[in-house]
């Protein structure tokens, strides 16, 4: 029971994690919250799903596909909602109303495209089932699993190891600085919110997979994990939301396994404020100084 | 006279009030330059112990309101005191978290009835036309049918409470602490360093707006006669944050313009009423990125008044 759980939240938590990564590194670079970013997630689940469903394309083929939109997505966001923002000397709270815009805006357009009801990916992934000792683990979840700890890995070593990985980090530690030596910051804001929109694309096929359902508002209450994790790893900071992510989705089912199935969504916020109380900067957050 | 005062009008004019009480409620918040994202939460916390205490325990409506936005208000503080001694954005994300904690909650307690929500509550205006009646007056005066003459008086409660806050803000920003606020919302190091609590005055200035969406729930809650999980979501906060953004959040009438703009407008455009939210996203973004300091600004107020005494000259 306990290691059954324990592999369920890590699957539901490594979820939590990609989205939350989202975030992180928009507010790396950016210094803001993305407010849409849930929004991203659910477009990108909708186009995996209708790939599945409409073209039956294998399932990494509709992943590519949910990245590659939400992507361009967030491209256009960027476009529409954050550069003109970042010209003029607003208040800081400007970009996250912006977003909030951009938010309602797409989960409105979902709703009258796609309808309010939840709908399901083809059922033959869900069947493949195998034992693995006291484990039952289903072929979603090792695919979960896999492409989440995957993606994080490549992205942890992208982003230490190659050219531009180094210029993103730069650009997060400090814009100006990054501007004067000689880094085309416009173009390393772009490729982040791009990158980070694209990961959330797959994390909303990935979600859409592992609870069966697709709907217009699976973005809110996704995207308010995702803050949650934010927090509770430490604003900006990558490990953080990596291992904050897992944190929570094992700390949610165990909720459900042993007791209070229907105050689930609660766990996450009732995290903010303990972390909030005990130690402001997130679990894994230093006071100050560098981000990544 | 008839058609100026159908029910249907008068309904209209009764949200509006509503609408404006809840711009306040924002404004005062952002008057420290904190944005909060939980107003629908704090609503949903007035108006369900209001409610409960009306129908259930049998208190009297114009006890249960005032109880209901104390409610409301020490949540807040319990919320804003972790909360507020770190930078804006962590209050928007814990607030917003509330909120949705709110709704899980309301949705799981017996006591609220759960999905299926509070209804019978009894209306602001049955109550007021049965206390005239029980004082001996007439429940209708002149051509005036009994609802009619009881929304009226309704309204005129309504107003009577706008009036009210608009004088209290007003005075609250010549006040000692209406400067702070202002001196905070301007550069908080800078008021730190002036020796301004700022931990104190932005705890206060969102218990205030948690109070008034508090008191804004419980009235909403006994005009409408029924209360769900669903009237305080997200979306309603964002409702209420556009308030402020389309009116502008300088002066207290900036969030009182943007709440009857925004009122009116779905009732005019109820044809696009599927395209409302997206409509209002895309006001959001252009508001952001064209006039961030919304309709009315201090420079609005100031730019007409030099226009309007240069032209009585």
């Amino acid at each position: 029971m306990f290691w059954q759980q324990l592999v369920n939240g890590l699957t539901l938590g490594s979820t939590y994690s990609l989205v939350a990564l989202g975030y992180t590194l928009i507010m790396g670079v950016l210094n803001i919250i993305n407010m849409a970013h849930g929004e991203i997630f659910m477009i990108g689940a909708f186009v995996g799903l209708y790939l599945v469903t409409y073209f039956e394309v294998n399932i990494f083929v509709a992943m590519a596909g949910a990245m590659v939109t939400s992507a361009l997505l967030g491209c256009l966001m960027e476009t529409v909602a954050l550069r003109p923002l970042r010209r003029k000397a607003v208040s800081h709270l400007a970009p996250l109303i912006s977003t909030i815009g951009v938010a309602i805006f797409l989960e409105s357009l979902a709703l009258n495209l796609f309808g309010p009801q939840s709908q399901a990916f083809p059922t033959e992934l869900a069947a493949v089932q195998m034992q693995l000792g006291p484990i039952r683990i289903s072929l979603v979840q090792i695919i979960i699993l896999g492409m989440s700890f995957g993606l994080m890995f490549v992205l942890r070593f992208w982003l230490s190891k190659t050219r531009v990985g180094k210029a993103i980090r730069t650009t997060a530690e400090n814009i100006e600085t990054a501007n004067l030596l000689g880094i085309n910051t416009n173009k390393i804001i772009f490729l982040t919110v791009a990158l980070a929109s694209g990961l959330g694309g797959i994390a909303g096929v990935l979600v859409g997979l592992s609870f069966n359902a697709v709907e217009p508002t699976m973005g809110l209450s996704m995207g308010l994990k995702g803050l949650a994790v934010l927090i509770l790893g430490g604003m900006g900071n990558i490990t953080g939301a990596m291992l904050g992510g897992l944190i929570l989705g094992i700390a949610e089912v165990f909720t459900v396994a042993y007791g209070a199935s229907s105050y689930r969504d609660a766990v996450a916020f009732g995290m903010i404020i303990l972390i909030l109380f005990i130690r402001p900067q997130g679990l894994f957050g230093k006071r100050q100084g560098g981000r990544f | 006279m008839d058609m100026l005062l159908n029910q249907y009008y008068l309904q209209i004019a009764v949200f509006v009030m509503v609408n404006a009480i809840l711009g306040v409620s924002i404004y005062l918040t952002l008057s420290t330059g904190q944005l909060s994202l939980g107003n629908a939460g704090f609503m949903s916390i007035g108006a369900y112990t209001c409610a409960i205490l009306t129908v259930k325990a049998g208190f009297p409506v114009y006890l249960a309101i005032p109880i209901g936005g104390i409610a409301a208000s020490l949540m807040s503080i319990i919320i804003g005191f972790p909360a507020l001694r770190l930078t804006g954005i962590y209050l928007a994300i814990a607030t917003l978290g509330f909120g949705e904690v709110v709704r899980v909650i309301v949705l799981n307690l017996k006591i609220t009835n759960g999905a299926l929500g509070i209804s019978g509550i009894p209306t602001l205006g049955t109550k007021i036309s049965k206390m005239l009646s029980s004082f001996g007056l007439p429940q209708k005066f002149g051509g005036l049918s009994v609802q009619q003459t009881s929304t009226l008086l309704v309204l005129l409660i309504l107003v009577l409470i706008l009036v009210f806050l608009v004088f209290f803000c007003v005075r609250l920003n010549r006040s000692r602490v209406g400067r702070a606020f202002a001196a905070i919302k301007a550069d908080e190091s800078a008021a730190e360093a002036m020796g301004i609590n700022t931990t104190y005055y932005k705890l206060l200035a969102f218990a205030l707006g948690a109070l008034i969406a508090g008191i804004a729930g419980g009235l909403s809650a006994h005009l409408t006669f029924f209360i769900g999980p669903k009237d305080f979501a997200y979306h309603r906060t964002v409702e209420i944050l556009l308030y402020a953004v389309l009116g502008g959040s300088d002066l207290v009438f900036g969030p009182i313009v943007g709440a009857l703009i925004l009122t009116l407008l779905p009732e005019l455009l109820r044809s696009a009423s599927n395209y409302r939210l997206m409509i209002y996203g895309a006001l959001l973004v252009t508001m952001m990125a064209f006039r961030p300091q919304g309709l009315i600004s201090e420079e609005t107020v100031r730019f007409w008044k030099s226009k309007l005494g240069r032209g009585s000259k």
